[in-house]
């Protein structure tokens, strides 16, 4: 289809801005510049098109398969930073998301994962639950990459090493700041998705492994933002839960999908003996 | 026309402190030295710079070598010196007065390499000298394009980099814990005068409240007062220490003032808010282990003076980078002269 092209020319354009990340970070430079936010913005442009014209094409929000759940994915991750950067001066945020949504974008390109489907009407209530799902998703991902930074700058303080990482990184009251925030409308989001999930129509019953597991993704971001509230819980231990449940998140969301009834993807026809219909993909 | 740009002075490099501070010109007498030294050493153009570690002059002339050797009696006839005062003087012409300036303005040539305070320094003294009329074509270009070429500099290499003082880098470190320090509270501990000039640094980056804690109790009141804040009993410090941000300590006591098992329980009623030890006391006040509990940031007086150190060694091994890129902006300023002096462009 014409339109990976537009994922390809996006996809491109997110190597540039890693590569000049890491470079700059090598060189000792400022990542931080304008022209890289505007390389980031042609990115996202990019990746709209290839979004709009995929939903054209199929007539369904694009989420229909992996493929295009992975773009729509890197779509809100690096949406969700070019809301939060600017605001909040973060630019550097932009360094470590380009690298990550270049990987993914990359992967979902060259995985023969782009499977047409034929699918009847998904209803409104689905599309905005698998939208909202995947938004608070990609924004959890701008929270863990948050966190992540907090805990580089937190391990150089404690390590009285202060090398260009100490320079580059914003102070660890702002990272603590912007990350809570993020966290708090990824759950939010996210929490709406799951709630719209409840509204669907099921022909069968629950589908309960999906269920349990997104409880559990739910209950984890729940607790890490409620237990401050309760529990002399250090920042650290947060930005340390907030990375590893995006880790977890990362490496099991595609198998519980696969185990899962209603939010199965369709694999190439010689991954499976049994060609799966999809009923929903969220 | 002027066909020389010439430059000359002393700086903390070629005279000791108690030349400089006898040629050294007061900020409102400059305006009236201006127009005598213009007079005096031939220029048609002057900008006049003089700082605690630096009084040069910059200028346009056609006879430069009268320049040169007019600089020093004119200042020993302003500053009434004696005529045998030796004034150990720098001279330079054209493209080497260009790279001078250039230098300069960079921080290249500063006591504290880096320093980005002579900046403001000269553009003080070039506004002086403009407002007085004694600057044209050939000074408002050079020193307009010094002025770009630092901002170059201070961009684009690490040369303004890290701080390179005891009370500045715990400043530093300070705001990349709190991120602002405006509303933050510091307790001293022990009436030091390294503890002093670092919580004066801390409050002139918005610090609001300052406690003193000294066993000698007017001491405490006599530095509280000082520092704008307010002294405390020293048996009620770990008390008043739950609610601080900062503690710097430098108290002369044999022991650890503030082991890990006093902080522990201080932790527990603070709410993970973190908190930065400044240990500035020999032997050391603050058990070294209470840097591996969360929230807390530990650092003794060789932390800090190792990490002003290395701030200052890496300055250094800016020097090169920031020259390389100093290079364009000479080429350009010198490519725009000569075509000033081409017989069709003369104006002046």
């Amino acid at each position: 289809m014409t339109d990976r092209y537009w994922l390809i020319a996006a996809t491109v354009t997110y190597l540039i801005s890693a590569a000049w990340g890491i470079y700059a970070l090598g060189a000792r430079r400022s990542a931080s510049t304008p022209w890289h936010d505007s390389v980031l913005v042609l990115g996202l442009i990019f990746s709209s098109i290839f979004l709009y014209e995929r939903g054209e094409v199929i007539r369904h929000c694009p989420i229909t398969n992996l493929f295009e759940v992975v773009a729509f994915f890197t779509w809100s991750l690096v949406l969700t930073y070019l809301v939060i950067g600017p605001v909040y001066r973060m630019s550097i945020l932009g360094t470590f998301t380009a690298p990550l949504v270049f990987c993914l974008n990359f992967l979902a390109l060259v995985a023969p994962i782009d499977i047409p489907t034929n699918r009847p009407p998904l209803g409104w209530v689905l599309e905005l639950h698998a939208c909202l799902s995947i938004l608070g998703f990609g924004m959890l991902g701008v929270a863990a990459l948050a966190g992540m930074m907090y805990l580089i700058q937190e391990r150089q303080l404690k390590r009285r090493s202060l090398d260009h990482w100490f320079y580059n990184l914003p102070a660890m009251g702002q990272l603590e700041r912007v990350h809570r925030l993020v966290l708090k409308w990824a759950f939010l989001i996210f929490s709406g998705g799951m709630a719209l999930g409840f509204f669907i129509p099921h022909e069968s019953t629950l589908d309960w492994v999906k269920v349990f597991w997104s409880a559990a993704v739910w209950l984890l971001y729940g607790g890490l933002l409620l237990a401050p509230k309760f529990l002399p819980l250090s920042h650290k231990k947060v930005a340390w839960a907030s990375v590893a449940g995006y880790v977890f998140v990362l490496l099991t969301f595609w198998g519980i999908n696969s185990l899962s009834q209603d939010h199965r993807f369709s694999l190439p026809t010689d991954f499976v003996a049994h060609p799966v219909t999809m009923e929903a993909a969220s | 026309m002027s066909a020389h740009l010439v430059c000359g002075g002393l700086t903390f490099a070629e005279a000791p402190v108690e030349v400089r501070e006898r040629v050294a010109f007061l900020p409102h007498d400059i305006p009236d030295a201006l127009t005598e030294m213009k007079q005096e050493l031939g220029l048609t153009e002057a900008v006049l710079v003089s700082t605690c570690n630096r009084v040069e002059y910059f200028g346009a002339t056609n006879t430069p070598q009268r320049a040169a050797e007019s600089w020093p009696l004119f200042l020993k006839n302003y500053h009434v010196l004696d005529t045998d005062v030796v004034l150990p003087s720098f001279q330079y012409q054209d493209e080497q007065c260009i790279a001078h300036l250039f230098e300069v303005a960079s921080g290249l040539k500063s006591m504290v390499v880096g320093e980005t305070e002579i900046f403001g320094q000269i553009k003080t003294a070039y506004d002086i000298a403009q407002k007085n009329g004694t600057t044209g074509k050939w000074l408002n270009r050079l020193f307009q394009s010094s002025f770009a070429a630092a901002k170059e500099v201070r961009t684009h290499t690490g040369i303004t980099r890290g701080s390179v003082s005891v009370g500045s880098v715990a400043v530093e470190l300070a705001e990349k814990i709190f991120s602002a320090l405006e509303g933050r509270t510091v307790m001293i501990m022990g009436a030091g005068d390294t503890s002093e000039k670092t919580a004066r640094a801390l409050k002139s980056r918005g610090v609001r409240s300052i406690m003193v804690a000294n066993r000698t109790y007017d001491r405490a009141e006599k530095l509280a007062i000082e520092l704008g804040g307010k002294a405390i009993h020293w048996d009620t410090w770990e008390t008043e220490a739950v609610d601080v941000d900062i503690i710097i300590s430098s108290t002369s006591a044999p022991h650890y003032v503030l082991t890990r098992e006093k902080l522990l329980h201080m932790l527990k009623q603070r709410e993970a808010r973190p908190l930065f030890l400044i240990d500035l006391a020999v032997p050391r006040d603050f058990e070294p282990s209470v840097n591996l509990l969360d929230d807390v940031y530990l650092y003794d007086i060789d932390d800090l003076q190792s990490i002003a150190q290395r701030h200052l060694s890496e300055r250094l091994t800016e020097i090169e980078r920031s020259r390389e890129i100093l290079k364009p902006h000479i080429t350009r300023y010198t490519t725009w002269a000569t075509q000033q002096l081409e017989p069709h462009n003369r104006l002046s």
